[in-house]
């Protein structure tokens, strides 16, 4: 019963993390510009030419173009990845204090501001080499619950960025396409690929798919894994229910003996396997939500991510799907009842006349 | 391949009733071979306890199919956003047309194991075991379905590619396309509500007459008018029943009206459908063994409570189709 | 091997045999090594409403018998009539159906269930019933009231004294009234005192119109002058009625 429990807190902690990882992602993803067109250039992702977008602009349907610049700065203080990027109209809000109005001024994500200790109205220093270098004044910082997105992040001024990064002139990292009718976008994909053989256009809900895959492969990697103790449990239980106690057949005889049939005792068994089950199951799903949503998974957070130091820390939004839920109470219950059927009609087929005997 | 939880919990599904069938198989087999009513033996008494676990396992068998039906449409409806073009169950299914087989077996599966269940409750009613060697054939007969049905499914979820452009219920059940299920949207509205509610009419008259008359050929045609009701009401629920729910015209979907967005109604709907069609079926199929003498009076007496059964859930299923024609201002023509 | 007495067609035929029994055989593990013929040609009747004793040493097949008469346990060979019905070769739900019916039985020990109430205990061959659970519960207190128990009914069995363990006994017995109590030994682990009280009332309930069948080798029980009938055994074969 105890290991049947821990086993459901295990199988649903790990369906509530990657759902609401998921989740949290998806809600941020909503807001992701429908399509990103990036230039390639021996197969990795390379600058664009700023000129690129006026002729994408002239394709019907797109109702503006934006170059973006963005990069990644590897810090040496702390060993983290950050990611730069430079202000632009639809940035993200969730944001105490402002985003950066002009030079010099930047916003970052809680994961930077807690490893560089800096609050707001402090100043953040970052460098590449003497020549590429910017001291740039906190004016706002990312709260936690956009954590999955902005926490490695350094929003600035445009100009700053270019010249941190020693940027070509006109070239940007990528181009975000805006569209005025949504189910023009593989069209007009499609075409950009076919003017500029050399970029990549990315729709969102690419995206959307590729990060679906990823948690779903994720979690059912991390079920697989659990198959093997699932199994074991069952063993388990078979084993516990085969091996009746002299009492329980004594028991069962009397039941038999006083006018009880195999169906009865069969039912009995049915609904003892029923409660045991539900209440671990039960029991199990709470410790999950208990484990997941107060304590931030706390036991296996480091298993499902983790790729940098500043990854997220997480505090995912309390959300149940009952779909989950289902789940898991076909990959728990269903085969814990299945597992009892042999030794509880073992037990039913006691004869009556046993208790006569004894 | 899709590494999904809810595909993993399906084919966990799916592989233990196929051990569970197979194991219940062997039983039978044995059973068929040396079962003597007359005999005192010790083999027939352990024989005779095996029935009850054959019977067991077969009634948890049609548990968990009946559940992972469900689990199965849930799943299609979680894994569409993998699809290109899918905005419901109906895209997923159509990303590898083997899911629609697997929805087909598993019905096929509902409707066999519960006359599976019926048969053997009837059998428990007579002191002789009088059905004993036919129920276990036909147990044979089924094992082989719920093999496919579980074979099906892995090479549905195994044959699955993200980003397949599929067509979804949009297409599938719009009135263009050249799929049944597009004619299925396709009927035309009117003659199509009359058609279902005579249907459902004709099928409780004739439940009802069957439980006056003694004849068995009203019993057999009760039966086959509810073999025939299923479909026609499968296909009112997408012609039909689906666009009321939604009041969109052209939504035909089936699965959606599972969701909360729509109050669950799929549930009393389709519940009220596959227990009223089946019901009568079982009472023909309890017909052909009312003249065995010793099934005489317990089959009349299953026939009459199936029966009113099957009405009360005619009617429930009616009174579910008809709730938005009547109360919603939604009108498609 | 059958074992024909002129006693047989009467005993089937008897109007007032509320239980007869025909040539049954009873052969434990047939065609092995340890093979058991427990009981071998058995004919004996019992009439409605009299008290009737199987009396014989260990091992004679008294309890073997008991068994088949209450539709335990189905013999290899022979009929078994109980109210004018062939039990001997009826499927297991049939069995239980006449057995929740007809019989009430008390055993060598008390045979109660642990760890629930006495007022449970005794309302435990109901649950399958489909008699509702208040009426399970009155006719639960009124057979408790009668037995002089009634005031231990919320008690666990196990903190129950023997005499009070063979009361519970007795009311579980009595709760589907039945019209036939069968009792394995009901003596045997009871001093004479109580011994005597079990009687005392086993006499009191044939009084009021039940029938009941004891196995015994308790000079206290047969030699009761209101048990009418003794059933002598030996060997799996009845030696003198
Ligand atoms: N399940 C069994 N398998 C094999 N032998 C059995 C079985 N049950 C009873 N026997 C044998 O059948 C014979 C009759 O047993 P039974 O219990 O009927 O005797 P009894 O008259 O009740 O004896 P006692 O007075 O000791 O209770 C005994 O020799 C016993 O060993
Ligand atoms: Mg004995």
């Amino acid at each position: 019963m105890f290991i049947y429990s821990i086993i459901v807190a295990t199988l649903t902690s790990l369906l509530f993390l990657t759902q609401s990882l998921k989740k949290e992602a998806m809600d941020v993803f909503i807001e992701a510009p429908e399509l990103i067109v990036q230039r390639m250039s021996a197969g990795r992702h390379d600058l664009i030419p700023v000129g690129y977008a006026e002729k994408i602009l002239s394709i019907p349907g797109v109702s503006s173009v934006e170059p973006r610049y963005w990069g990644y700065y590897y810090d040496n203080l702390t060993g983290g990845n950050y990611t730069l990027i430079a202000r632009n109209i639809d940035a993200l809000h969730m944001v105490k204090g402002t985003l950066p109005k002009g030079p010099g001024e930047c916003a970052i994500g809680k994961g930077v501001a807690d490893v560089r200790l800096t609050d707001l109205n402090d100043v953040l220093f970052l460098s590449i080499n003497p020549q590429q270098k910017v001291s740039l004044k906190v004016v706002g910082i990312f709260t936690a619950d956009s954590a999955i997105l902005t926490n490695d992040l350094v929003v600035m001024d445009k100009n700053d960025l270019v010249n941190f990064f020693a940027l070509p002139k006109d070239m940007a990292t990528d181009l975000i396409v805006h569209v005025s009718n949504a189910s023009e976008v593989p069209t007009i994909a499609m075409k950009i690929r076919r003017d500029y053989p050399d970029t990549r256009p990315i729709t969102r809900s690419e995206i959307v798919r590729t990060y679906e895959n990823v948690f779903n492969w994720r979690g059912g990697m991390a079920l697989t894994m659990f198959i093997g103790p699932l199994l074991a449990f069952a063993i388990f239980a078979w084993d516990k229910a085969t091996g009746m106690s002299a009492g329980e057949r004594q028991e069962i005889g009397i039941l038999k003996a006083i006018g009880w049939e195999t169906t009865d005792v069969l039912k009995l068994k049915f609904w003892e396997g029923m409660a045991i089950s539900l209440t671990s199951f039960l029991t199990g799903s709470i410790l999950a939500y208990i484990h997941v949503f107060y304590f931030g998974a706390a036991l296996f957070a480091p298993v499902l991510k983790g790729w940098s130091v500043l990854f997220p820390p997480f505090n995912p939004i309390p959300y149940i799907d009952l779909y989950q839920i289902f789940v898991i109470f076909f990959l728990t219950v269903i085969p814990y009842l299945a597992s009892t059927i042999i030794p509880s009609w073992k037990a039913a087929v006691t004869d009556p006349d046993t208790v006569m005997r004894s | 391949m899709i590494l999904h939880p809810g595909a993993l919990a399906l084919i966990t599904g799916a592989v233990l009733c196929f051990s569970m069938t197979a194991y219940a198989v062997v039983l039978a087999l044995k059973i068929i071979w040396h079962w003597d009513i007359s005999s005192s033996s010790e083999l027939q008494l352990a024989l005779e306890r095996r029935t009850y676990l054959i019977s067991t396992v077969m009634n948890y068998v049609m548990g968990f199919e009946i559940l992972s039906l469900f689990l199965y449409v849930y799943t299609l409806d979680s894994i569409h956003v993998l699809f290109v073009g899918a905005m419901c169950a109906t895209g997923s299914l159509n990303a590898n047309p083997i899911g629609w087989y697997v929805l087909y077996t598993r019905i096929a599966i509902f409707f066999l194991s519960a006359t599976w269940i019926a048969i053997n409750y009837l059998d428990g009613q007579a002191e002789d075991y009088p059905l004993v060697k036919l129920k276990y054939k036909f147990l044979l007969f089924i094992a082989p379905m719920i093999f496919l049905d579980g074979y099906l499914e892995i090479k549905y979820f195994a044959g699955l590619k993200p980003d397949v452009i599929t067509s979804c219920c949009g297409s599938l059940f719009s009135d263009e396309s050249k799929k049944v299920a597009g004619s299925l949207a396709g009927l035309p509205i009117k003659p199509m509500m009359y058609v279902f509610y005579c249907a459902a009419a004709t099928l409780a008259a004739l439940s009802a007459l069957s439980m006056k008359v003694k004849a068995s050929i009203v019993k057999y045609l009760t039966s086959f008018a509810s073999i025939l009701f299923f479909p026609i009401a499968i296909a009112s629920t997408i012609s039909f029943i689906s666009i009321y729910y939604y009041e969109l015209p052209t939504h035909h979907c089936p699965f959606d009206i599972l969701q909360g967005t729509y109050n669950y109604v799929g549930y009393p709907l389709f519940v009220s459908l596959f227990g009223g069609s089946f019901f009568p079926v079982a009472s023909g199929v309890a017909e052909l063994f009312g003249s065995v003498p010793s099934l005489r009076e317990p089959v009349g007496k299953a026939q009459k409570r199936w029966y009113v059964v099957s009405i009360i859930l005619i009617a429930i299923f009616v009174g579910f189709s008809s709730w938005p024609i009547v109360f919603s201002g939604f009108t498609p023509f | 091997m059958a074992y024909p007495t002129p006693t047989t067609i009467t005993a089937i035929t008897a109007p007032s045999a509320i239980i007869a029994v025909e040539g049954v055989s009873k052969i434990f593990n047939a065609g092995e090594a340890d093979e058991m013929r427990a009981l071998d040609g058995v004919t004996l009747s019992v009439a409605k409403g009299s008290m009737a004793v199987l009396k014989g040493p260990s091992g004679s097949g008294k309890t073997t018998i008991l068994g088949i008469i209450g539709c335990m346990t189905r013999p290899t060979s022979g009929k078994v009539m109980v109210n004018g019905k062939d039990v001997a070769k009826l499927p297991e739900h049939f069995l239980t159906d006449i057995r929740r019916r007809t019989f009430g039985f008390i055993f060598q020990h008390f045979n109660l269930i642990k760890g629930i109430t006495v007022k449970e205990n005794i309302m435990l061959p109901l649950y399958p019933t489909s008699i509702p659970i208040h009426e399970m519960k009155e006719r639960a207190d009124a057979i408790l009231e009668s037995l002089n128990i009634y005031q231990k009914r919320n008690y666990h069995v196990e903190k129950l004294s023997g005499g009070e363990k063979q009361r519970v006994s007795i009311a579980r017995a009595l709760i589907n009234n039945p019209e036939i109590i069968l009792a394995d030994e009901p003596t045997s682990h009871l001093d004479t005192k109580l011994s005597e009280d079990l009687m005392d009332r086993l006499s009191r309930l044939n009084g009021e119109g039940k029938t009941i069948v004891i196995a015994t080798h308790d000079p206290l029980v047969y030699d009761k002058p209101y048990v009418n009938r003794i059933i002598e055994m030996r060997d799996g074969k009845v030696i003198g009625t």
